[in-house]
């Protein structure tokens, strides 16, 4: 069965498996464990300006079905990016997507400038959602101008597809995933990590030196669900589903929900090949539950809520 | 290509209560340094590293020494004989193994005893200069591997913090005493991060080598989503760096560290 995704500005995918943002490092982690070829992208992890330290240790806890994380976005800077793992990510059969973070619009846009430069990139995933870092982040994600104004500014610099990463801690997701159409996204990815705390017992204090967490894992697939649905729902560009997804099973689940491609990450963490194996087995999956092809299930549960007749 | 594989339960050992040591046959595991660990599938949502406890590659045996603090470690130490676990490993930068012109102190502190019993397991045959073995716990029945170790034929100065066993009081007073009359000494330390901060300290300007290594909490394993951290040089007034416990270490090199 052809796995092909075919996306906005000539994105192409070989597959809809991306690995997600944060769980993958830059590639070459990674690559004595998977055969990063088969892919359907690397989704790498979130680059800013310079180099930021991340959050204080400790920075993940296991929680009932679910991960909570404070990493805080540690990473060695776009310069760092460009010299030490392009060249590496060059040699590699998949869509390569640049997370791009920062502090401010401006800085946003000054990443997107610096890899609009590169070839290897194929596609940008501005993340305006992650809720460990104090300033920035997650707040031009809860904000319906300031998430048109980054978007807008990354539009203003490039033109390789441009994905908006939301967040889930939002009453009404439809309307910042109009905002940022608006400013020029081509796609959505949906959802970020929910905002969570959890405390030490014996140390009494949270547990996470970062203070609160991102949750991610199965716990959070049916908000993931919900919202890829709600967004699917209200704007007409692609969805990139993402949220404790663990089988094809639960791919097909986001891609009725209205996601065209879905990103792992979490499980990644306990078996490193289990991309691979959704892969191989999402073709039986698709014709197991009576589809033909991956696009005849994209959307199909869409706008069918309601008695089951 | 790597990946995660099973490997077998041959051997369940419980040294001390709320202690289990498992040992799997397990030829790759086997030849991994003192110092390494590997990572082990639980049923919750995270792995655990678990540093080997003991290395013994002619017969392919590895030790993984547990000690219960959680659920992942709970269900780790009801396993038996005959289950297998699915790991990923050896993982890490162990030990460096010892220069022969330098006298050697080995320090452990409560589950940080077994890597040290591991390196003197894999060395044994290496010694030419004095060797000092310290290994502390908070109580005589945390003080775990003392038999092994003196198997081993080596000497071993106990210390406890309620005086159960041993001098009463942590490991730095007989730690101190050696560096006092063994300047030269290169050095090997697990334990918490209390006794890593003192030996990080009574260890600044010897010329030998100190070897530290660190536990943390862990995702990956494996380098890539950078939990496993902690702080590292260099140091900057905005704070530290932050170094992988999975892949820079679990063993530092002294000067790289930021207590």
């Amino acid at each position: 069965m052809d796995l092909t995704v075919s996306l906005p500005r000539g994105l192409v995918l070989k597959n809809p498996i991306v690995a997600a943002s944060g769980t993958f490092g830059f590639g070459p982690e990674y690559a004595s464990y998977v055969d990063l070829n088969r892919l359907g992208g690397i989704s790498v992890k979130g680059i800013s300006p310079k180099p930021w330290r991340g959050n204080p240790p400790p920075r993940v806890w296991e929680t009932p079905a679910g991960l909570l994380n404070s990493i805080g976005l540690q990473n060695p800077g776009v310069d760092a990016f460009i010299t030490d793992d392009i060249p590496f990510l060059t040699g590699v059969d998949t869509a390569v997507i640049a997370n791009i973070i920062g502090h401010t619009v401006e800085e946003y846009q000054a990443v997107a400038k610096r890899l609009d430069a590169q070839a290897r990139i194929d596609a940008f995933e501005v993340n305006i959602s992650c809720p460990n870092i104090k300033e920035g982040g997650m707040a031009f994600g809860h904000d319906p101008d300031q998430a048109y104004q980054v978007v807008r500014a990354v539009r203003m610099v490039t033109q390789k597809p441009v994905i908006v990463k939301m967040s889930p801690n939002l009453e009404f997701p439809g309307v910042i995933a109009k905002a940022v159409v608006d400013a020029g996204a081509d796609m959505i990815s949906a959802i970020n990590t929910l905002v969570g705390l959890a405390i030490d017992l014996k140390a009494r204090r949270p547990a996470l030196g970062g203070g609160t967490g991102g949750l991610s894992g199965p716990a959070i697939k049916p908000v993931a669900v919900r919202i890829v649905y709600e967004i699917a729902s209200n704007v007409a560009v692609p969805v990139i589903g993402m949220g404790g997804v663990q089988s094809a099973e639960d791919v097909l689940e986001f891609l009725m929900a209205g996601a065209s491609a879905v990103m792992v990450g979490t499980i990644t963490f306990q078996h490193p090949d289990r991309m691979i194996r959704i892969i191989d087995q999402l073709p039986d999956v698709l014709r197991h539950y009576g589809f033909s092809n991956l696009n005849e299930a994209v959307g199909a549960a869409l706008g069918k809520a309601g008695a089951v007749s | 290509m790597n990946s995660a594989f099973e490997v077998p339960i041959v051997k369940r050992l419980e040294p001390a209560s709320g202690h289990v040591e498992l040992l799997v046959d397990s030829p790759v595991l086997a030849q991994g340094k003192p110092g390494q660990f590997c990572h082990i599938l639980t049923p919750g949502t995270l792995r655990r590293p678990v540093s080997f406890s003991r290395l013994e590659p002619s017969t392919g045996l590895a030790g993984l020494l547990i000690q219960v603090v959680g659920s992942g470690t709970r269900w780790l130490s009801d396993r038996q004989v005959g289950d297998t676990l699915d790991v990923l490993g050896p993982l890490g930068r162990g030990f460096a193994p010892p220069r022969l012109d330098r006298p050697w102190l080995l320090v452990g502190g409560g589950t940080g005893i077994p890597p040290i019993y591991a390196a003197l397991q894999a060395w044994r045959d290496q010694v030419s200069e004095p060797v000092a073995v310290v290994l502390g716990a908070k109580t005589r029945d945390a003080l775990i591997m003392v038999k092994d170790v003196r198997q081993l034929g080596f000497e071993a100065e106990l210390t406890t913090d309620d005086g159960s066993q041993g001098r009463i009081g942590t490991v730095m007073a007989p730690v101190q005493e050696w560096l006092a009359a063994h300047p030269r000494s290169q050095v090997w330390a697990c334990g918490p991060t209390p006794m890593l901060r003192a030996l990080h300290g009574a260890t600044q300007g010897l010329s030998g080598p100190v070897q530290l290594a660190l536990e943390q909490r862990m995702g990956c394993g494996i380098g890539a989503c950078l939990a496993c951290v902690v702080p590292a040089q260099p140091e900057s007034p905005d704070g530290p760096a932050y170094r992988r416990v999975c892949t820079d270490g679990p063993v530092f090199e002294r000067e790289e560290l930021a207590f």
